[in-house]
């Protein structure tokens, strides 16, 4: 019986996930391209992956990946944590500030990036008029005119998009601490700084580890707020790995050196959810 | 000192607040400002925010310039309620049967199930892309529906197997002992308590389907564009009309708003605690 509620699922997933991924793999090792609307596909060994390792484009996408995941996932663990702590304090107990929380979490990415284009506009956007009221600025800024600026940007806005999700994440570990550990540290003439550091932090061990896993993941597949704020410019200068193997594969038409490229970015991937999961530790079924 | 020290620290946090509310809102709150005021308005320095600069004339040109987006609104709806109905339909018992039936390897596709929710959309799509071109689905609302179940059937099995967890085992066991087979268990049974859960899980399908953009761009050229297409094919023809952009975006925006703060509660403690434990 227990197959039959199971089967139709899981050929679904074979279909749209274990077949792609092994299509992807054979086209990696053929020099397939498009050409005239047909795909001629010669076999080419292992050529794709070795060009990886010389190719320049590559290795500038690579550190900026690097860079705009590290910088990420900092930035989202430490503010979502920070939020977290703020939204559970007795005083923040009010609905609306999650509500309010997860509001950048659900507005649509492509909107989003559309949004924050008109913020960032050089001339009229409402940063730069903010900036220059307070007198932080004197002149207007063009915030996507430079390769690493731009990049910067980008992570501010990816940021500001992500870190609910993080933050929401913590609110429930933090609702599963027991309120009588923080009684009786109280009772123990513990400071609320030093309740912080010997309950809450390492209470939030495991949250924060999978935090730092699933955010590393998401970073690596940022793609939408790229293509609307910067198409990869100024001079390539927010080209990540996931971008290039898109512009390689779909503007360039080069399949199998695009299929390397995500295949890299898979292994990525593959590796960090395999940390995911042991850390989520999922028991076996529940129940009978 | 005891009653000093919490006055500062009460408005410490209601300092926090006030930061957190402008930070989390203010994008959002600007997005709707500007899609409901004057190009004039908007490009005076500081922008004019005086009542005789709001307008709906926004929206109003943007249905009447973009035709596309109309029927950008009409494929989205299409897509996203087919792919959600198909990922409930197949996700449900397929959750049900790994929370509660014995199962060979339970373990094993279950950290499947987990890890099919972090692949890199770009290692399937471009498969995916070149055995649609040679099925002659490129450009179809099908082929998006089919493709958006490779992520929203992994979170609709994932989500519905912590609800059908938390369900008590009582029902189940009595429905046993009757006799029901465990397919009537969970058609007559399972399915008609378990309707607001499944419903929290659809909605949350639908609004991934909704926001979807790299597959879209992919796999879509004119007949099949979804909104996210139209609003980012737009922001780049009418790069200067910053209201008509807005209303663009707010219109793809608004639904989604509408029902995040309808589904706070089954986001906030169904989702993030299914993130944390398996």
């Amino acid at each position: 019986m227990a197959p039959l509620f199971l089967a139709p699922a899981l050929i679904v997933l074979a279909l749209l996930l274990a077949y792609p991924v092994l299509y992807s793999i054979w086209l990696s090792l053929t020099d397939a391209s498009l050409s005239a609307g047909q795909l001629d596909t010669p076999f080419s060994g292992l050529d794709n992956y070795r060009r990886l390792i010389g190719d320049k484009s590559v290795l500038a996408a690579l550190l900026n990946t690097l860079y705009f995941t590290v910088v990420e996932v900092i930035g989202v663990v430490v503010l979502g944590l920070l939020t977290a702590l703020l939204l559970n304090h007795p005083m923040a107990r009010w609905s609306g500030f999650r509500v309010f929380l997860l509001l950048p979490w659900a507005i649509a990415p492509v909107a989003n990036a559309v949004l924050w284009k008109w913020i960032y506009h050089s001339n009229y956007g409402i940063l730069n008029s903010l900036l220059l009221q307070l007198g932080l600025i004197d002149h207007n800024v063009t915030w996507l005119g430079d390769p690493f600026r731009a990049l910067n940007m980008v992570l501010l806005v990816d940021i500001w998009k992500s870190t609910p999700f993080i933050a929401i994440l913590f609110l429930a570990a933090l609702q599963n601490i027991p309120k009588t550990l923080y009684r009786a540290a109280r009772v123990d003439g513990a400071s609320t700084f030093e309740a912080f550091r010997f309950i809450t932090l390492p209470s939030l061990n495991t949250a924060i580890a999978i935090a730092v896993i699933l955010q590393t993941i998401w970073s690596l597949r940022v793609f939408d707020l790229i293509f609307v704020l910067t198409k990869g410019g100024p001079a390539d200068g927010t080209v990540v790995m996931n971008f290039l193997a898109y512009r390689v594969t779909f503007n360039f038409l080069k399949f199998g050196y695009g299929a390397a490229l995500a295949n890299i970015i898979f292994l990525a991937s593959l590796l960090l959810s395999i940390i995911y999961v042991r850390l989520m530790n999922p028991g076996a079924p529940r129940g009978r | 000192m005891a009653a000093r020290q919490s006055i500062l620290g009460r408005a410490g946090i209601v300092l926090a607040l006030v930061v957190f509310v402008f930070a989390a809102t203010g994008p959002i709150v600007w997005l709707l400002l500007s899609s409901v005021l004057q190009q004039q308005a908007l490009t005076s320095i500081p922008p004019d925010l005086s009542p005789s600069s709001f307008t709906l004339a926004n929206y109003l040109e943007v249905f009447s310039s973009a035709a596309q987006l109309g029927r950008a609104i009409i494929n989205s709806l299409i897509v996203a309620t087919f792919t959600t109905a198909l990922a409930i339909i197949l996700g449900a018992p397929a959750a049900y049967a790994l929370a509660r039936l014995e199962i060979k390897h339970a373990g094993t596709i279950l950290l499947m199930v987990l890890a099919a929710q972090m692949f890199p959309a770009i290692v399937i799509a471009i498969p995916l892309f070149i055995t649609a071109s040679k099925l002659g689905l490129i450009d179809t609302k099908l082929l998006l529906i089919l493709v958006y179940l490779s992520f929203n059937l992994p979170i609709v099995i994932w989500v519905l197997r912590g609800f059908f967890m938390g369900l008590p085992l009582g029902l189940e066991r009595a429905a046993r002992v009757d006799g029901a087979s465990p397919l009537q268990t969970f058609l007559r049974i399972v399915l008609p308590i378990s309707l607001p859960s499944l419903f929290a899980a659809a909605i949350f399908a639908f609004i991934e389907a909704w926001n979807e953009f790299f597959f879209a761009l992919i796999m879509t050229r004119q007949t099949a564009q979804t909104v996210p297409l139209a609003i980012s094919a737009f922001a780049g023809q009418y790069q200067t009309m910053f209201g008509q952009m807005m209303a663009a975006a707010a219109i793809s925006v608004a639904p989604i708003i509408l029902l995040t703060i309808l589904l706070r509660n089954t986001i906030l403690r169904g989702f993030a605690d299914g993130m944390l434990k398996g």
